[in-house]
């Protein structure tokens, strides 16, 4: 019975090990055939309305039928074998590269690389907005010393090749937004009081934050960062302050007491 | 049945009745926190929750200190011929430890096998060897939680013609094979008896009513030849009748409205619970009118989109 759900193949394609007549009933109403494709029509339609609900922004992107088509074949090529929907969509954004339509052509179109970046970005979010932590009011004030500043637990950074966090917070926003061109966009993700906030960044920013990510205080970031890009120490210490208000008034950071 | 399934039985003629509830949906969060609606009981999705280090987890916590809570599962595929899922059973238990339900359900179903994962509630076959299949595994899993599991019966579509037991047969020897209890979905009952030519008050009479611990109620959409288990709408008057005969057979358990697609302003949801109350008593005569709004083909069965997370900003 589940090879006659899990493909939306028409019944006729589908190699079954008996006729469906040899197992299902037939009610006053409806013959066996018509009894079993209840199942299979909700199961393809139940689990496309989950997709649409993951990837909200994809789905603006693609328009309606063309995210139906590449959601149901999702559906065939990845059935679900989790307990959870919340993962349903955790392998699209692979399953759009792999399919692209310009596969094995020389010449690539752009479409389908921003695509398959808003896939993973409205995935991630998702998987964001349920991580597991301990989450801390964010008590910081903007003369906290920079020694006592380190990144809030739920603290994710995007590097994309187009402007993905700006097109999706259009759509969320219902700006309807174009689709864009190819743009290098930096973006930083965070959960307070168990809400998301997105921010687009910019690049300095973005390998100054990864540094932190990555162990550094803030000190250590900035030269860090200053050696990586030659930067100038005195303009990177100029812009500082500004860049600390922004940043704290984002949430990125949370109280750290050194031991 | 073992001595394990005698202590269950006396668990499960020992739970509370804690009135009217409803379904925790995350679209009244907001609401339920800031108000403390005067709801007896919410019943809470398990699958929305047991994985969540987020804001449904968060939610849960403050609404479990304030309201009676009972965990309704989606996922437990008791008719699967796979293994138990030991991970999704220790996340029910780790859950159910924080939680404190009343009690856990799950439905009469199974969900997939070969790993995979449908996420429907699919009918079994209903036969001697399914039996023993089951209560094994209904057995395995009291144990494992350590508490008697409620069942539902499900909304079918099909019967299986290597079937040669009546549902609510089927549901009363699991009862007395396990000691487990019942979840008398009346809804379902309808849309079944309707979908499989049988006799909806017939199944209700048949089945053992101390062992049914809860009543789920709901909308479905009528097509014609047939009835989806929609939950997007009002309780059908015909649903409404039977839940009447259920009450008094049962003489009265605990009752949910469940609203999972089209999910209304929670005052609107709260309301359509209330009108159960003019059916807990007598009503003279019995007969189920059929009389309903057809709708096209494009309805779907066991809504589970409002499973996903909706991403909060």
């Amino acid at each position: 019975m589940q090879g006659m759900l899990v493909h939306h193949a028409p019944m006729q394609d589908i190699a079954l090990p008996a006729a469906v007549e040899d197992i299902v009933n037939p009610s006053q109403r409806l013959s066996a055939v018509h009894h079993l494709d209840i199942y299979r029509h909700s199961y393809i339609a139940r689990l496309r309305s989950c997709m649409q609900s993951q990837f909200n922004a994809l789905a603006y992107a693609l328009g309606p039928e063309l995210f139906e088509l590449f959601a149901d074949q999702y559906l065939d090529t990845y059935p679900s074998e989790s307990y959870t929907l919340n993962t349903l969509g955790e392998k699209f954004a692979q399953f759009l590269q792999e399919t692209r339509p310009d596969a094995g052509r020389e010449q690539k179109e752009n479409w389908p690389d921003f695509m398959i970046e808003l896939a993973g970005f409205e995935y991630a979010l998702s998987i964001i907005f349920d991580e597991h932590t301990d989450e801390q009011p964010a008590v910081i004030l903007h003369d906290t010393p920079d020694e006592m500043l380190k990144l809030a637990p739920v603290f994710h950074l995007f590097h994309h090749q187009y402007p993905i966090c700006g097109y999706y917070l259009g759509v969320i926003q219902s700006t309807a937004p174009e689709l864009p061109f190819p743009e290098e966009s930096y973006s930083a993700v965070t959960r307070h009081n168990y809400k998301l906030g997105l921010f687009t960044i910019r690049g300095a920013q973005y390998h100054f934050l990864k540094n932190m990510q990555r162990g550094d205080s803030v000190e250590a970031a900035k030269d860090n960062l200053v050696k990586a890009f030659e930067f100038k120490r005195a303009e990177l210490d100029k812009i500082w302050p500004e860049w600390k208000k922004g940043f704290i008034d984002a949430g990125f950071f949370v109280f750290y007491e050194p031991s | 049945m073992s001595k394990i399934g005698d202590n269950y039985t006396n668990t499960l003629i020992s739970l509370p009745n804690p009135g009217l509830g409803l379904g925790l949906r995350s679209k009244h969060f907001n609401h339920i926190l800031e108000h403390n609606p005067a709801v007896d009981w919410f019943e809470v999705i398990s699958e929305n929750f047991m994985d969540s280090g987020g804001r449904p987890r968060h939610v849960l916590r403050q609404i479990a200190e304030r309201y009676p809570v009972v965990m309704h599962g989606v996922s437990l595929s008791i008719g699967s011929t796979d293994r138990l899922n030991k991970d999704y059973l220790t996340k029910l238990k780790l859950l159910a430890g924080e939680v404190k339900p009343l009690w856990i359900s799950d439905h009469l179903c199974w969900t997939g096998v070969n790993s995979l994962n449908t996420h429907d509630l699919l009918p079994v076959v209903l036969n001697d060897e399914s039996l023993k299949h089951i209560c094994t595994r209904i057995n395995q899993v009291q144990d494992f939680l350590e508490r008697p599991v409620v069942f539902e019966n499900p909304s079918t579509y099909l019967t299986f013609k290597q079937s040669t037991i009546n549902e609510w047969d089927f549901l009363r020897y699991m009862t007395e094979e396990t000691g487990c209890g019942l979840l008398l979905d009346v809804n379902n009952v309808y849309v079944s008896g309707f979908n499989n030519d049988f006799d909806p008050a017939h199944y209700i009479r048949q089945l053992p009513h101390d062992r049914i611990v809860q009543m789920h109620i709901a909308g479905h959409q009528h097509c014609g030849t047939h009835i989806i288990d929609t939950h997007d709408r009002q309780v059908a008057h015909d649903v409404w009748k039977l839940f009447n005969l259920a009450w008094e057979l049962t003489r009265g358990v605990a009752t949910l409205l469940e609203w999972d697609g089209n999910i209304p302003e929670f005052d609107v949801y709260h309301a359509e619970l209330l009108k159960a109350k003019e059916f807990m008593s007598s009503i003279d005569g019995f007969g189920i009118t059929g009389e309903q709004e057809i709708a096209n083909d494009d309805v779907v069965s066991n809504p589970v989109n409002f499973l996903v997370n909706e991403v909060n900003w």
